[in-house]
């Protein structure tokens, strides 16, 4: 199995055939479509094409769990600030009136719109981290030549999250042996205690920078002055080739991004007037 | 160590003036500072993230401003760049979208800026010795969390279309009230409790680079 930036995908998934820049250009694209597209089923349908590339990469689905309970709070903070906190609309149509709160007809669509549009955008955030490991993500951006200190803070970032979690529970585990324990306690005390955590995660850090710094300067490294031109070697870009496949996902993706803004910007297609869905509840509400 | 005076506690001024002799610059340190703040910010962020959530990466209680804030007034730039990629990373973990966390970048970046120039400006002392050194970090965290909370929800949330007029107070709220508490609570403490030992460090940053 391996490690991604959230959770395990097996060592034969069909997803390492892809050189890393795809997966990061599917993210940033894929992310723009919503933002255009305004008819729920077809940011249903992005979800569900996402959701069999993560069935089809062997993304473990089971990390994803943690998404139920943000995809759930999210809607619900969509729903009512859309009709408790609505304000009142004479000129909308008015579904129910409960509780003083007048649920209308507009709004409802409106806040269903917005979730369904703001799904696609997580989902394809949760693809590239539980497709991507570290690795992936420093490729793809040597790949586009950013510059290689930006690259190297980037890739130090992502695996000092890892030390800094790894440091956080050592810590956790140090204060329940010396008897401090927040089980049961309240959620305020939690909160105010959690400083007993972050003094320890700071010193570490401050501790880690000096040896970092001085394992980075005994290898010779430099990030500004005569030894940061030197040219360095690509060393992790010769094991990924971008192959002709990789081009024609990327040709595809930009494709079909240009079609889906040619379609909603010179034909209309894709707004609420040609939504099949919106159309229907309309009736049935 | 740099910067200090043997045997005599620092003064807050002689804390961010450079001495005659001094040489201060762009050091490997710093880079590595940088990238460990990211770190920081990535897991303490995404603990507020996930664990109290408003919606589109507003939360009710963001633990994250602790780095954005406190790794600004000691590393200057370095912390200020931190605090306004890491939250970057803690909002994709907690399921805010690409562009959301991008766009958030200018809050994010003067809710770092602002405490870092406040301490430089005003020669405040980060081991926070006096009542004016609390008034000042009190003050920048004040307004740059309302910059961030107009920001956000105005700017950033009615642009992409996802709040209706009457629901912005509550993520201006939501947004002002999570930063500034969750900086009541830790700031105070992490500045008075490890400054003594940053302002001693190589990392220590006087001025806005070095």
């Amino acid at each position: 199995m391996n490690k991604t930036l959230l959770g395990y995908v097996p060592e034969q998934s069909p997803i390492y055939v892809v050189h890393p820049f795809v997966k990061l250009f599917f993210m940033l694209v894929v992310s723009l479509f919503p933002i255009v597209i305004y008819a729920p089923e077809w940011n249903a349908l992005i979800m569900l094409v996402i959701i069999l590339l993560m069935w089809y990469s062997r993304v473990d689905m089971k990390t994803l769990k943690i998404y139920v309970p943000v995809a759930i709070s999210m809607g619900t903070i969509i729903l009512i600030s859309y009709t408790v906190l609505g304000g009142n609309h004479p000129e909308f149509r008015l579904l129910v009136r409960f509780a003083g709160i007048n649920f209308y007809w507009e709004r409802i669509r409106d806040g269903l719109v917005v979730y369904f549009r703001i799904l696609p955008m997580i989902f394809t955030m949760v693809f590239f981290l539980s497709t991507s490991r570290e690795r992936d993500v420093i490729v793809a951006m040597r790949f586009v030549k950013i510059p290689f200190v930006v690259t190297y803070v980037f890739a130090m970032a992502l695996r000092s999250a890892g030390l800094v979690l790894e440091d956080f529970f050592i810590i956790r585990q140090a204060e329940q042996a010396r008897g401090f324990d927040t089980t049961g306690k309240s959620l305020w005390y939690k909160i105010r205690k959690y400083i007993m955590y972050m003094i320890p995660l700071f010193a570490l850090s401050l501790r880690r920078a000096e040896e970092f710094t001085n394992a980075l300067v005994a290898r010779g490294y430099a990030f500004t002055g005569e030894a940061a031109r030197v040219k360095r070697p690509d060393y992790v870009l010769t094991h990924y080739t971008f192959k002709t496949l990789d081009m024609s996902l990327t040709a595809a993706i930009s494709a079909i991004f240009l079609i889906i803004l040619i379609l909603r910007y010179g034909y209309g297609y894709f707004t609420l007037d040609t939504s099949v869905f919106i159309s229907w509840l309309s009736r049935v509400l | 160590m740099q910067g200090s005076t043997s045997g005599k506690e620092l003064t807050a001024a002689q804390i961010w003036s450079v001495e005659k002799g001094e040489k201060r610059s762009v050091n490997v340190i710093h880079i590595v500072i940088t990238a460990l703040l990211i770190g920081i910010g990535f897991v303490v962020g995404a603990f507020g993230s996930i664990s109290f959530p408003l919606g589109f990466g507003v939360n009710f209680f963001w633990t994250g401003i602790a780095v954005q804030q406190v790794g600004s007034i000691w590393f200057g730039m370095w912390g200020v760049i931190a605090g306004a990629i890491f939250p970057f990373f803690s909002n994709a973990i907690s399921g805010t979208p690409f562009y959301v966390s991008l766009a958030y970048i200018p809050a994010n970046f003067v809710q770092g800026f602002l405490p870092a120039w406040a301490f430089r400006f005003f020669k405040a002392d980060p081991r926070l010795k006096t009542g004016r050194d609390y008034l000042i970090l009190l003050g920048a965290m004040i307004v740059s969390s309302a910059f961030g909370a107009l920001w956000s929800p105005l700017v950033v949330l009615k642009g992409f279309g996802l709040l209706t007029t009457d629901s912005v107070p509550m993520f201006i709220w939501g947004w002002f009230g999570g930063n500034v508490v969750a900086g009541l609570v830790f700031n105070f403490i992490l500045l008075k409790a490890l400054s003594p030992v940053v302002i001693k460090t190589a990392a220590f940053v006087k001025k806005w680079w070095a």
